[in-house]
């Protein structure tokens, strides 16, 4: 046994992230590691690779216990992953970047290129790797930079690879390269931990499949005694959409996209309605692009091709500005980043879309805009020691709060909510949501996207799925079940 | 009071406190030069160049960029407004059309670090080093000084009941700008583009153009910093606006440390301006070497970088 790891776990905040593992890896065995977001995979890959240190458990590598303190570490004992990004410095070749990290072989006191090259060449060639040695890394393809990175994994004595998503920025038959490098991995003996979304590829791949489901194991099988809807059966909990009470008939069509790309490639084909009185929510697993999506039609990503009519107007050049003139308004992710100036005041924040308003003779007028922003605070429930606290001393639930008052004080009727309920406390998630719906309800139209499953169930009267970019099937949530939805997102 | 209120407290009047220190101590050691009312109003026409530019690079800081170009464009407006004085421009038009022709520079600046994304550290150090170039193109090297009507050098050394006019510009400039800054839409916005780029451009604030307005600001105010000198002194100096530059900065920077949150605001850049100059007119009271008040500067200069940093909370 490579591999063994009993009862890991580990706690954030007093909530775990993993609880009871027991994960075994053969030699020469291409273990498969599936979950939903948040399942804990990544938790894991971090405890193996001494990002984490974990609560409780032992691990055991050749049968010997050992403790992963630190990332050197645990490259040491044989262990390399690779990741989603890529951690190759653009600027130098293939070689230097195979040889980061390691010692530069020397000779009369000079480092010795040619036999570096030569190394490289070697283990290269080993796996049929083909790249241009001497190509810096940003000139590379997105395969030959992951060869590049099994590369680099090999000149260390690399016993387990951990591919993470590794086909994420991959087309097929790019996929394809990778596909027959892990097998000659397997040949050589070397055992690969395969993290991904995608069903196919660990039908195809895996001999064993391991199944994560909040935080715990809830299973491992060999793969060839199980089938696609017995994995997603594993990984998911059962859940069905509580009835939602739809007050009011869904109206007409407020937004419609037709076949978005963005400029990056990362939103591919993308097509759908959302209608006034409606809470449409798109799921997708992660890297689908849901935030790229809703950031193209805010006008803030650039978009490359398609349409996007608001109101029955196409418009072409969209900026975050005329979407607020239209009513369009977008809930960021990425809070602190994108959705609020942490260093401002409550009201400064929460007017920041429309401080003009409380001007006269282009002067603010302080009284009047605390005023208002005072009734935010009211409606909202924001808790605050005034309005003139700073957004970042609140906490993440009231953070999300000012936001939404930033976006409810433009007058907006879209509202294209990118992971609203994300750290923030129950009691806010459930007024966000009952927020949502009595937007909904009063004509607004509500694109709501979330990574947890059981939330677009619970708040979404439609639910688009999107994968790799495209939209997929459109599902009415009326007695949807998880399992159901999350089939369209699994299936190829 | 909390002692974090107390430590926050400390910091917003610490500055201030300090430089009362300053005047203090110059007040103890030569009274009869330096306690007088004739000095002081000597000081606020020293340090009104100063604090005009120091606006500019507050404004540009504002918005989280940097303009190194302020000290060259003060020189390129002394040039420019003395030699088409010389020319035989009228000199009220001379002034206007040299912050005109800055302002067309400092829109250059700020068009290319907003539309291309660069770094605009190197961007205005690139102009910086054109305008230079084009200064000596004008002048050859040499400074204008020959017939320069005597109208030129009303601006610079002009009183008015007793209080030079220069200090009486600056202190207007001051607070327009500081209402401009916090009590105008305009301002805020540039407050809110330094505060988080990508959280401004999502609540619909136009980042580019706010960008540029910060720098065709600071250019206007750079060239006037320069015509004023020329004006006060009767002549233009090929580099006359190069010891603004870091002064200026240093001035932001000790301006930084009277905002709770360390951030540049232009009353601050005012009180910065003013320890400056008190400090060097009291130094060569004392008959300090220059080099001396070069050290002594510097310090000050570290240190109020240092107490920003600390004031903003994110220090180590």
């Amino acid at each position: 046994m490579l591999l063994r790891t009993t009862n890991v776990s580990k706690q954030f905040n007093g909530v775990y992230a993993l609880k009871d593992i027991d994960l075994e890896i053969e030699k020469g065995e291409v273990h498969g590691l599936v979950g939903e977001n948040g399942a804990g995979k990544s938790t894991l890959i971090k405890i193996l690779t001494g990002v984490y240190s974990l609560d409780q458990g032992d691990i055991y590598w050749n049968d010997q216990r050992v403790d992963i303190t630190d990332p050197v570490e645990s490259r040491k004992i044989g262990i390399n992953v690779i990741h989603q990004d890529y951690v190759l410095i653009p600027a130098f070749n293939s070689v230097e970047n195979v040889y980061l990290g390691s010692e530069y072989p020397k000779k009369n006191g000079r480092i010795d290129w040619k036999s570096m090259r030569k190394e490289v060449e070697v283990k290269a060639g080993e796996l049929g790797i083909e790249i241009d040695l001497s190509k810096a890394a940003y000139e590379l393809t997105p395969p030959q930079r992951t060869c590049l990175e099994i590369v680099r994994a090999m000149m260390t004595d690399c016993q387990l690879l951990i591919l993470d998503e590794p086909t994420a920025s991959l087309t097929d038959k790019e996929a394809e390269i990778l596909f027959s490098i892990i097998g000659k991995l397997k040949e050589r003996g070397t055992s690969i931990l395969y993290v991904t979304h995608r069903m196919d590829e660990i039908f195809r791949l895996t001999d064993r499949v391991t199944i994560f489901k909040n935080g715990t194991k809830s299973g491992v099988v060999e793969t060839n005694k199980i089938d696609k809807d017995g994995l997603i059966d594993l990984m998911t909990e059962k859940w069905k959409a509580q009835a939602i009470s739809h007050s009011s008939a869904i109206g007409e069509v407020a937004l419609e996209v037709k076949h978005l790309a963005s400029r990056d490639g990362i939103v591919k084909d993308m097509s759908f309605q959302a209608h006034t009185g409606e809470i449409l929510g798109i799921f997708g697993l992660g890297g689908s692009g849901r935030t790229e999506l809703l950031e193209c039609i805010y006008g803030y990503r650039a978009v490359k091709d398609g349409t996007i009519t608001i109101k029955g107007k196409e418009s072409r050049k969209r900026t975050p500005r005329n979407s607020i003139q239209e009513g369009m308004v977008l809930i960021s992710e990425d809070r602190r980043g994108k959705a609020m100036i942490g260093g401002m005041s409550v009201r400064e924040n929460i007017t920041l879309s429309c401080m003009e308003r409380y001007t006269k003779a282009g002067r603010f007028e302080r009284k009047r805009e605390s005023e208002a922003v005072r009734q935010q605070i009211d409606a909202l429930q924001i808790r605050t020691t005034g309005t003139e606290q700073r957004a970042i001393e609140l906490s993440g639930g009231n953070q999300q709060k000012v936001v939404f008052a930033k976006a409810l004080m433009t007058g907006p009727n879209i509202f294209l909510c990118d992971e609203p309920t994300q750290a923030v406390d129950v009691k806010t998630r459930n007024e966000i949501h009952k927020l949502l719906r009595e937007r909904a309800d009063a004509g607004s139209a509500v694109v709501f996207v979330s990574s947890d499953l059981k939330e677009v169930l619970d708040v979404a009267d439609n639910i688009q799925i999107m994968s790799r970019g495209r939209s997929k099937e459109l599902l009415k949530n009326e007695g949807l079940t998880s399992n159901e939805v999350l089939a369209c997102c699994y299936d190829k | 009071m909390k002692k974090t209120e107390i430590k926050k407290v400390a910091q917003v009047y610490g500055t201030v406190l300090a430089m009362l220190a300053i005047i203090i101590i110059f007040g103890i050691l030569r009274p009869a030069a330096f306690l007088t009312v004739k000095n002081f109003i000597n000081i606020s026409r020293q340090m009104a160049a100063l604090t005009v530019v120091s606006i500019g690079a507050t404004m540009v800081m504002v918005v989280n960029e940097f303009d190194l170009s302020v000290g060259s464009m003060a020189s390129l407006g002394g040039v420019m407004a003395a030699l088409m004085a010389v020319a035989g421009v009228p000199v009220g038009l001379s002034f206007l059309l040299t912050i005109l022709i800055c302002m067309v520079i400092g829109l250059v600046n700020g068009f290319i670090v907003a539309k291309f994304r660069v770094l605009s550290f190197i961007t205005t150090l690139g102009i910086s080093t054109i305008l230079d170039g084009l200064i000596y193109r004008l002048t050859g090297g040499a400074t204008v000084f020959e017939n320069i009507p005597p109208t030129f050098t009303w601006l610079g050394t002009a009183k008015i009941v007793g209080i030079p006019f220069l200090s009486i510009i600056m202190l207007i400039f001051v607070l327009v700008f500081a209402f401009f800054m916090t009590q105008t839409p305009a301002g805020r916005k540039m407050y809110a583009i330094g505060g988080g780029e990508e959280a401004a451009k999502i609540a619909g604030i136009a980042v580019g153009k706010y960008k540029i307005l910060a720098f065709v600001l600071c250019a206007a105010l750079a060239s006037g910093t320069g015509i004023a000198v020329a004006s006060r002194v009767g002549s233009a100096n090929t580099s006359a606006g190069a010891g603004y530059f870091l002064q200026s900065y240093a001035a932001a920077y000790i301006g930084c440390t009277v905002s709770r949150q360390g951030i540049p605001n232009v009353a601050g850049t005012f009180v910065g301006a003013a320890i400056l100059s008190i400090l060097a007119n009291g130094l060569t009271i004392l008959q300090m070497p220059s080099y001396m008040q070069d050290i002594i500067t510097g310090i000050i200069i570290v240190v109020a970088v240092i107490a920003q940093k600390l004031g903003r909370g994110d220090a180590k």
